[in-house]
């Protein structure tokens, strides 16, 4: 007995990450452009909170009450696109004019242009002052909506993280969980080699600026969703939830391999990619 | 006209944006460690709730107002012009341009004069320039204290992002107060003839002014604009005045690049006028630190500089 998963729907979920990791490979095959590596870690975060947790209505995008996400890993969008997608946001058809003239699926996610999009990201380390924001807004507003940010780890090299971590902190916050994506990997290598963040000091940084903190494997459905009832629970912190990340998940030949930062698979890697992904 | 001669228009901003929240519960104060500065002491102690402190953190001050607005609040952000718009001009672009959410910057500091003894770091002078260059931005220099009331009100009911620059404390008072402000009209202050149009913005309008009076003893008449609202401009009026007048002379404490004397150059140059066009302004170099007063005139922008500026202008017609 799952005792964090009381509607047992852990194998739905599962499925629907696949399904949103073949969505994100195909579509970025597609259009010829894309960040697969950054957008498969991801994709069981993003899986649980608009399948499972987030209050949303795909008929009326803008529905005030609405619990909010910022991707403020803006790069990562093809998983966010697959997502509002496939919950009703806009056709899927649409996935495939990705970054091309025309298409509202910008390079970047974009508020209003994209249905569902809560917040205009790409430039690295807004998610949690732009977040903290809308948290705030809740709270004056007497509404109950959550803010749910999802960080990369190369993206806490910006100075802004760390203004929005105190102050999120400092207002006690507690309405806003954000998801570290600790996949180890940024741009130019890895995080340790190009910025020498520590994979477990990161949590000890952020619980000396007030937060809550709590470990989890980012892939494993149980501890996602316990990770998020715990946040719920708290009353005077914001809390992050370290989740330990396979940068490239759910494909082999990506996984850990950082030349899929940036990358289009070719039709056959496509193939092979999704043979992995339905095997699984 | 009020009977003070000299009034604040950090003041008269932080009043009414508390008068405005007072009315409207969606009106709200970010503050990047700038209550005092921005004179917002009665808004935090009328509206605690309502005031957001970021502490020094003036990106995240944009981007928290950013989130706050996205949720259909009315964010005031108000702090030093140059933290807004250099600190936080990646923030002000992409949170509030590119997300045309109604966020409303206020400035302070603006120009040499605004920042005065505090020096460079602290006088905005390409605040404006940086600013005209982000698509939908709107943009506003009120002349005066009063003005400053209104133009506030007059943006907040705006719906997209807008940046209203004002001064140190200490500003002159130029405007009756039941001189009305119209958003994206010029307001022609003064007419004593057409020899020249003279297009200045903010304090600097009260050395405008006096070269006006100073002229028309010698029987040199001008028409003195406050081109208050630079963003959207009020081309067709600019157009008008231009056509009328045999030179043309721009007035602004900011760089001569990229703010007032290059958006008027650049209705004249698309709408084919051939008239002169001076722009006095910091050209091209930094400030130093001063009495404000003081540095208008160092830089090229006394009354004297002006009215010199007109003869000479009218001299080289006849030469």
């Amino acid at each position: 007995m799952n005792t964090h998963d009381p509607k047992g729907n852990v194998a739905r979920l599962k499925g629907i990450s696949a399904e949103l990791r073949k969505s994100t490979l195909t579509l970025i095959h597609q259009a010829g452009d894309g960040h697969p590596g950054p957008a498969l870690s991801i994709a069981d975060l993003v899986t649980t909170l608009y399948f499972d947790e987030m209050r949303v209505d795909p008929k009326n995008p803008k529905w005030e009450d609405r619990d909010r996400f910022l991707l403020s890993k803006g790069h990562a969008c093809t998983v966010l696109y697959a997502a509002l997608a496939k919950r009703g946001f806009f056709p899927e058809s649409l996935l495939s004019g990705f970054r091309s003239l025309g298409s509202i699926l910008q390079g970047h996610p974009v508020m209003d242009k994209i249905p569902g999009v809560d917040m205009t990201t790409g430039t690295l380390g807004h998610g949690l002052s732009v977040g903290g924001g809308m948290a705030a807004a809740a709270r004056l507003g007497g509404k109950d909506f959550r803010v749910y940010v999802i960080l990369g780890d190369g993206e806490i090299n910006e100075g802004i993280i760390w203004e929005g971590a105190q102050v999120v902190a400092n207002l006690r916050l507690s309405n806003l969980t954000a998801f570290l994506d600790l996949n180890g990997f940024q741009s130019g290598g890895t995080t340790n080699e190009v910025s020498g963040i520590d994979r477990i000091a990161v949590a000890d940084k952020f619980r000396a600026f007030g937060w809550n903190t709590i470990d989890i494997d980012g892939h494993d459905y149980d501890q996602i969703l316990a990770s998020i009832a715990a946040a719920k629970r708290e009353t005077t912190r914001p809390t992050l939830v370290v989740a330990h990340t396979i940068k490239g998940k759910g494909v082999p030949f990506m996984e850990n391999n950082n030349a899929w930062h940036k990358g289009v698979p070719t039709k056959e890697q496509l193939a092979e990619a999704i043979k992995a992904l339905e095997a699984a | 006209m009020s009977t003070k001669t000299i009034a604040s228009t950090r003041e008269a901003a932080a009043d009414a944006i508390l008068e405005a929240a007072l009315k409207d519960p969606k009106v709200v104060f970010v503050s990047a460690d700038s209550v005092k500065a921005a004179r917002a002491t009665k808004f935090a102690a009328a509206l605690p709730e309502r005031l957001f402190e970021m502490g020094i953190a003036e990106q995240t001050a944009v981007a928290f107002a950013a989130g706050l607005a996205s949720c259909g609040y009315k964010p005031f952000v108000m702090t030093y012009a140059n933290f807004i718009t250099m600190r936080a001009c990646e923030q002000v672009r992409n949170y509030t341009g590119y997300t045309h959410l109604g966020v409303k910057l206020v400035g302070l500091n603006g120009g040499v004069h605004g920042g005065e003894r505090e020096g460079v770091t602290h006088q905005s002078i390409e605040d404006l320039a940086i600013l005209r260059a982000v698509p939908g931005m709107e943009i506003v220099v009120p002349a005066d204290p009063g003005q400053t009331r209104k133009a506030l009100f007059a943006m907040l009911d705006r719906p997209g992002p807008g940046y209203i620059r004002v001064g140190c404390g200490r500003e002159p008072v130029l405007c009756a107060d039941d001189e009305p402000f119209v958003f994206d009209k010029l307001h022609v202050m003064k007419k004593t003839g057409n020899d020249a149009v003279v297009f200045a913005v903010g304090p600097v309008l009260r050395n405008v002014l006096k070269a006006a009076e100073r002229l028309e003893k010698e029987g040199i008449g001008i028409t003195v604009v406050d081109l208050h609202t630079l963003k959207p401009l009020d081309s067709e009026g600019v157009k008008a005045l231009i056509a009328a007048a045999k030179i043309v002379i721009t007035v602004e404490d900011h760089n001569v690049i990229g703010g007032l004397g290059s958006a008027v150059a650049e209705v004249m140059a698309e709408s084919g006028s051939a008239k002169r066009l001076t722009r006095l302004g910091l050209q091209d170099v930094f400030g130093v630190s001063g009495d404000g007063d003081a540095l208008l005139d160092h830089f090229g922008m006394s009354a004297d500089t002006i009215a010199e500026t007109v003869k000479r202008g009218l001299a080289g017609l006849n030469g």
